[in-house]
């Protein structure tokens, strides 16, 4: 049975990246517009922001669900990754903002007539990029160091990681800081010469974005089974024993935090070119939260699980916020409040939580010479009543 | 039981209206009548009418003053020979023309038959003034504001003439010092005066002003004093003094900061102990991360809003739902009327609102307990995902009741207002909140440490399993004890309630503050978040003060915090325990 359903979980995972690398773009850029099958350009745009979230989601659940720490700083790492590329994309503006200066606006706004010594390498991609990852790795690093350090676990480390993150986004709300403030950056115009405006761009970067989350799932998941992953898991489930096992928890803590750092850094990157812009309130902590809400809701502790969430809770928030835009936060209020009461596995749970019941049925209908005459319907409403004692 | 209560309200419903209603005095009557005459009059009975005036301090007299400077003051003739000096109404009717009210008895002008008669402004003759007479009037406008019944007004008024640079006012504050009977405003007459002699010629007479600013620790002289001492014009031994008395003075605000920024501290620290203190509780002796406690403690605030309106003009909302229900469109709605009471009735609606908060936080605490938590007491980590969907949840329910923006709390009277100690100024809301935080504190620790339910509290957080054992019903204990956090969580939102603005995200600006207090103190002591609650509060005002940006400060605790937590784990005060996880 084990084997059989991981070889399930491949062919939908094989069947999912399929449809999500090749037939999504497809559907955008060779069928017609007026065609039924068409995917319009903006719902491309929506779903290359669904799978940067799924990016994000995934970095909270490796440290959530594999090693048992539950970080609320992820939305700063996700955020200080984009607000690298973010810089580069203002540099890329050039002189085609709204004050025609080769600074971008907001500086000229606050008095600036030339650009902040701070600023000038972000004009070169490749430093850009490598400070995408440095950045948010290096205060991963720093942070983690001295918590781990102090040993400061279980709910001590979400409430200090949730005062990083709100300290961080007080920093950068501020104009003193020349990184845009309360508005952010925002007007890009062009990555690496594509006009970002263009729709085959943004198919572009939907497609990268598609791919960069199968590379991560897929060395996660590898991360998962190798005896590196299964310490980790150990940690999760057993922090001491695993210390006086002789190994250096605090280290392996450390790394994981880092990779997830600069995996929430990732999504970061993908996330700023598609949405159009970054600002302070994406790093607030309620967005680190609502991370963690999509985890919870896919299901923690496994791979999957973050990237349903991430792509469901956000799909429903884009359908909620139009339909009933003044009870979208009870929406999603209830909805976290039931899945951690009832559903603590998630959404990805639910077919195993079902196996004994489907089971149970197929054990009690007859057998496949006699199943022409049996009706589903009926055998289905004879087996929900059955009580619960049957050892499955 | 009943009737003599309802009594008993009637009484004080009555005084409130006899306060409302005070009957105009017999003085204003006089005042009025001089005011008339003083019109009419010519030459040296004018000036001594005006002077007699000036000495009544009313409102009355300022405004037909002010108006007769501004050649607002008419002349009705209702005979040939005689004159009446009437005002007329700022209210003209079609034809421009305005009631006129006389001076001398307050009525309505009226012809014979008694119907009400209209002038226009442009054909009535109006009361004439000269120079001379305008110099005495103003006079007697100046004399009359320092004689205002209101002191604050009064020392305005005294502060204005101080900075006025006139000589000629030195002999009006004088004049009016000795009968000045509040000895602030005596104070505020003598640095007004001395700051004035600082522009006699005489060096001497200077030098003397300078010594009595520097004796009465002038704040307002500061500017003045800089001046004098970095022109090179000022006669030599002047300016000397005044750099003498300028180092005086700024040791004296550095003194007065220094005090200053104490009290802010202790203050902010006490709002942060009242608000962290419900946490210490449920967090720190519970283990549930409840990130719903900021909305116990809006909950808290909205109390008193609600209690306020109630006392006023009622409460009432209606919610209707973005959907509908057979072809009806859902909704509910409440609408409560109000008291409509006044006065000192009116500003006691205070202290029936802050039981009353409690039991508001601490019923929604209950449901929240009984709903929510108490399937979560063994997964700490999922009681914070669950409690921020409450959270969310109950933001948006306060949306939705009172609206997205931030409803107007008023403080009542007696909270208003400061005294000061040698300048330092402490304001009565906030001391109310110090003296506030000291009671609830003691009062949680007299019911952990003095109660046999704080006894069952405390054998139940230490070890839930043997308490069960021993026969102790954890299932209650636990359901009062979060209740009980909540309820604090909602005394808290009463005071936040007179100190800030009250929204529907009220309580996210503080659950950060609040967990690291706890953090910091120790989880589980109440000693540990007393310490940590005043000493992040007079930290962050010191480093407020320090660095000039309340944004910058508060980031900086932030990363001390994460800094001290290296040092001691464990917080200021911990548990000692041998127990592993």
């Amino acid at each position: 049975m084990p084997g059989s359903s991981k070889k399930l979980e491949a062919w939908i995972t094989v069947l999912a990246a399929f449809v999500a690398i090749v037939v999504l773009p497809v559907l955008n850029g060779l069928v017609p517009a007026g065609s039924a099958l068409h995917v319009s350009d903006f719902a491309i745009n929506l779903y290359g922001k669904y799978l940067s979230y799924a990016i994000l989601a995934i970095s909270v659940d490796i440290l959530w669900g594999y090693t048992g720490l539950l970080s609320l700083t992820q939305a700063l790492f996700f955020s200080l990754g984009g607000y690298m590329m973010g810089m580069h994309l203002m540099r890329m503006i050039g002189d085609l903002g709204q004050y025609h200066k080769p600074i971008p606006d907001f500086l000229v706004f606050l008095g600036w007539d030339y650009l902040p010594p701070f600023w000038r390498p972000f004009s070169s991609f490749p430093f850009a990029l490598l400070m995408s990852f440095l950045l948010p790795g290096g205060l991963a690093l720093v942070f983690g160091y001295l918590g781990f350090r102090s040993r400061i676990r279980g709910v001590y480390f979400s409430i200090l990681t949730q005062a990083l993150t709100y300290a961080a986004s007080l920093l950068f709300f501020r104009n003193s800081l020349l990184m845009g403030g309360n508005n952010g950056f925002t007007d890009f115009k062009f990555l690496l010469g594509f006009d970002l405006r263009r729709a085959s761009t943004q198919r572009g970067l939907y497609i990268a974005t598609a791919v960069v989350l199968l590379l991560v799932y897929l060395g996660c998941r590898w991360l998962s089974r190798t005896k590196f992953g299964l310490v980790q898991q150990a940690i999760r489930d057993g922090e001491n024993r695993v210390l006086f096992s002789g190994y250096a928890a605090a280290h392996y803590k450390l790394f994981m935090f880092v990779l997830a750092a600069v995996i929430a850094a990732i999504g970061g990157i993908l996330y700023v070119p598609q949405v159009g812009g970054i600002n302070p309130s994406e790093m607030a902590t309620d967005k680190s939260l609502e991370a963690v809400v999509w985890v919870a809701v896919g299901g923690r502790g496994t791979l999957i699980g973050p990237i349903v969430g991430a792509i469901g809770v956000n799909a429903l928030k884009s359908w909620a916020t139009e339909a009933f835009p003044d009870l979208w936060l009870i929406i999603l209020g209830t909805l976290f409040i039931l899945v951690v009461l009832f559903l603590p596995g998630g959404v990805v749970s639910i077919p195993s939580r079902l196996a004994p019941v489907w089971r149970r049925w197929r054990g009690r209908t007859p057998g496949p010479e006699g199943g022409g005459k049996s009706d589903p319907a009926k055998a289905g409403a004879a087996a929900a009543p059955q009580p619960v004692t049957d050892p499955p | 039981m009943k009737p003599r209560l309802s009594a008993v309200v009637l009484l004080l419903l009555s005084w409130g209206a006899c306060a409302l209603h005070a009957a105009p005095d017999a003085g204003e009557a006089a005042v009025r009548r001089t005011l008339a005459r003083a019109i009419l009059a010519e030459g040296a009975e004018q000036q001594s009418l005006l002077g007699e005036v000036s000495e009544s301090g009313s409102k009355l007299a300022h405004d037909v003053l002010a108006a007769w400077t501004r050649d607002g003051v008419y002349l009705y003739h209702p005979t040939a020979s005689s004159s009446v000096p009437v005002l007329l109404e700022d209210q003209l009717d079609a034809q421009g023309k305005a009631r006129a009210v006389r001076i001398d008895d307050g009525h309505i002008v009226t012809d014979a038959r008694g119907g009400e008669l209209r002038f226009d402004p442009n054909t009535l003759d109006t009361a004439d003034t000269d120079m001379r007479l305008r110099s005495t009037i103003q006079q007697a406008l100046d004399a009359l504001t320092l004689a205002d019944p209101d002191p604050d007004a009064r020392r305005a008024a005294v502060v204005k003439l101080g900075n006025s640079q006139k000589l000629k006012y030195i002999a009006i504050l004088e004049a009016r010092r000795p009968r000045e009977p509040v000895a602030d405003v005596r104070k505020a007459i003598d640095e007004s005066i001395a700051l004035l002699e600082l522009g006699e010629t005489d060096p001497q007479v200077k030098i003397q002003a300078i010594h009595r600013l520097t004796q009465l620790k002038s704040m307002g002289s500061l500017d003045r004093l800089k001046a004098m001492a970095d022109n090179p014009a000022t006669q030599p031994l002047v300016a000397q003094a005044a750099a003498a008395a300028l180092l005086e003075l700024q040791r004296h605000i550095e003194r007065v900061n220094f005090f200053g920024t104490i009290f802010r501290g202790a203050s902010l620290g006490s709002v942060l102990l009242v608000v962290a203190l419900g946490l210490a509780i449920t967090f720190g002796l519970m283990g549930i991360i409840n990130m719903a406690h900021g909305e116990m403690i809006a909950v808290g605030a909205y109390t008193c809003y609600v209690v306020q309106n109630l006392f006023g003009s009622g409460f009432r909302f209606a919610i209707t739902l973005p959907f509908s229900f057979f072809g009806r469109q859902v909704g509910f709605g409440l609408n409560l009327p109000g008291l409509n009471a006044g006065g000192w009735f009116y500003q006691s609606y205070f202290l029936f609102a802050i039981p009353l908060s409690f039991v508001a936080g601490a019923l929604a605490g209950l449901a929240l307990e009984r709903t929510v938590i108490r399937f979560l007491y063994r997964r700490p980590l999922e009681s914070l995902l669950a409690t921020w969907g409450v959270s969310l949840f109950m933001q948006q329910c306060f949306r939705m009741v009172f609206g997205a923006n931030n409803v107007q709390v008023d403080s009542p009277s007696w909270l208003l207002g400061h005294f000061s100690i040698d300048d330092v100024s402490f304001g009565y809301n906030r001391v109310f909140v110090i003296g506030f935080a000291i009671v609830i504190v003691l009062g949680t620790w007299l019911l952990l440490t003095r109660t046999p339910l704080g006894l069952l509290i405390r054998s139940v957080m230490q070890n839930r399993d043997m308490a069960a054992c021993m026969g102790v019903r954890t299932d209650r204990v636990n359901m009062f004890t979060f209740a009980f956090g909540s309820g604090l969580a909602g005394l808290a939102g009463a005071f936040l309630s007179q100190i800030g603005n009250v929204g529907p995200s009220l309580g996210q600006n503080y659950i950060v503050d609040s967990f690291m207090v706890v953090v910091v103190g120790g989880v589980g002591s109440i000693v540990g978040t007393v310490c940590a609650s005043l000493g992040i509060g007079t930290v962050d005002q010191v480093l407020q003060q320090l660095l000039e940006s309340p944004v910058v400060g508060k980031i900086t605790v932030l990363v001390a915090i994460i800094f001290f937590l290296q040092w001691k784990p464990g917080g200021l005060f911990t548990t000692k325990s041998r127990s592993l996880d």
